[in-house]
């Protein structure tokens, strides 16, 4: 095998100092805002459960714990809790796989009877002017308020249910509707198990708080 | 490597060449990815063109400091390092202070690092040329396309939503014209701008023309 001649070994070096440089500056970079991602990414979130959970006295992100919806998939549950700390309402993620250009993630509001309290998009890739009305209609979000699963048709009008398309979109209110549906049936087979996990995450932060020094919370 | 050209062309020429007379949009018509696709609004075309800026200030800075050491075979990967590395600083940055504008341009921010005419101007340019060159042209060509994406962003806003910056132009009663909106406006609209661009160069030129022709020959022009 031929040695690399000065040349070569003079290209590589340089590739490589350029690389180790690159990577050096990403890492602090990444150090530096790590923190303030989870920060904002908190704060959206905090921001959007608050517009579809009536008032309440506890901390939201704290008190959220995963219920298993299926044997596959973990479902984050965030409860809204009153001062004698029971549970009034949660809000979870439902996703919607059938949007007109891919998924669209809907924030839902559930009262503990079985009433939406308010719905919210959070992502979606709908068509800007026509089904991102989903995100701007305020009427149309509000058409979800106080509708429960009995009393309710849970389609579009086009398909005889209780809920308005948009000029020029069907697909992406019909996706939504169903999947707010989905959701709300979802509750009412599970209901008994998920009061169950919100107080089994209750006594294991009762738990901690009591194994932590008083004061230690901030 | 040449010698710098720092004697022959002024700062003011750098910029305006970079800024108009050679107008990454306008002119070579590169980037048309974010250009085409961010410029819904008047806001986001702001927020995708100051991204941009940043990157091809941090860009042609960096590749104009180190021209001369990095050996011509392996420049473009060298470059594009670089330029991916400031790309994902500038992801990170936007993602920890201005999320909710990070959400948005969530998708286009790492399509900054395929803008041809970032790898472009460090090629074409910084590679060549001081620093101080290399970073006026970047403040040049980096605040045309930002102002080609705010003026295409705009119009898009003013006619399909009637809006300018989230504001209402027009009141209630103005039928939006969606097309604007959807991405064949987006091909509409910047074909209109590069006409109207192209009759103002035409003009200028004309006016140049004929003030040769009225006065005498002046014997500084080059």
């Amino acid at each position: 095998m031929k040695k690399f001649d000065k040349e070569q070994q003079k290209i590589a070096l340089t590739l490589f100092i350029v690389a180790f440089v690159a990577v050096l500056m990403l890492a602090w970079v990444n150090m530096l805002t790590k923190a303030p991602i989870a920060a904002a990414q908190r704060a959206a979130l905090h921001q959007s459960l608050l517009q579809v959970l009536p008032e309440h006295d506890n901390d939201l992100l704290v008190d959220m714990f995963k219920f298993p919806v299926s044997n596959k998939k973990l479902l984050r549950v965030f409860p809204a809790k009153n001062k004698k700390g029971d549970v009034i309402a949660y809000a979870w993620e439902q996703i919607a796989p059938d949007g007109y250009s891919g998924t669209i993630r809907i924030l839902m509001g559930v009262r503990t009877s079985g009433e939406v309290v308010a719905i919210r998009i959070t992502d979606h890739k709908e068509t800007p002017g026509l089904g991102d009305g989903i995100t701007k209609n305020k009427t149309w979000l509000n058409s979800f308020v106080d509708k429960m699963l009995a009393k309710t048709k849970w389609a579009v009008k086009k398909d005889g249910g209780d809920f308005d398309q948009f000029t020029g979109a069907t697909i992406t209110p019909r996706a939504v509707v169903k999947a707010v549906h989905k959701g709300l049936e979802m509750y009412q087979q599970n209901q008994d198990e998920i009061l169950k996990a919100a107080k089994k995450q209750k006594e294991r932060s009762l738990a901690k708080q009591s194994s932590q020094p008083v004061g230690g919370d901030k | 490597m040449a010698p710098s050209t720092d004697d022959t062309v002024s700062k003011q020429e750098i910029f305006n060449d970079g800024f108009w007379n050679n107008n990454a949009i306008f002119v070579q018509l590169l980037g048309m990815c974010p250009l085409l696709g961010v410029t819904t609004s008047a806001e986001n075309g702001f927020w995708m063109g100051l991204a941009t800026l940043l990157v091809l200030m941090g860009s042609n800075l960096i590749v104009s400091l180190v021209r001369g050491v990095i050996p011509a075979e392996v420049r473009i990967p060298a470059y594009i390092v670089i330029i991916a590395s400031l790309v994902t600083v500038v992801e990170l940055v936007m993602n920890a202070w201005m999320h909710e504008m990070y959400l948005i341009l969530g998708l286009f921010i790492p399509l900054i690092v395929v803008n041809c005419s970032i790898l472009g101007r460090a090629e074409a340019f910084a590679s060549k040329n001081s620093v101080s060159d290399s970073l006026v042209d970047a403040v040049g060509m980096g605040l045309g396309f930002m102002f080609a994406l705010l003026l295409l962003g705009g119009v898009r806003e003013l006619f399909g939503q009637g809006e300018l910056f989230g504001f209402d132009v027009f009141g209630a009663n103005y039928p939006d014209v969606l097309v604007f909106i959807l991405p064949p406006g987006a091909f509409l609209a910047l074909g209109f701008i590069l006409a109207g661009v192209n009759i103002i160069n035409m003009r200028v030129k004309q006016r140049k023309e004929a003030a040769l022709t009225t006065l005498a020959p002046v014997s500084d022009l080059s």
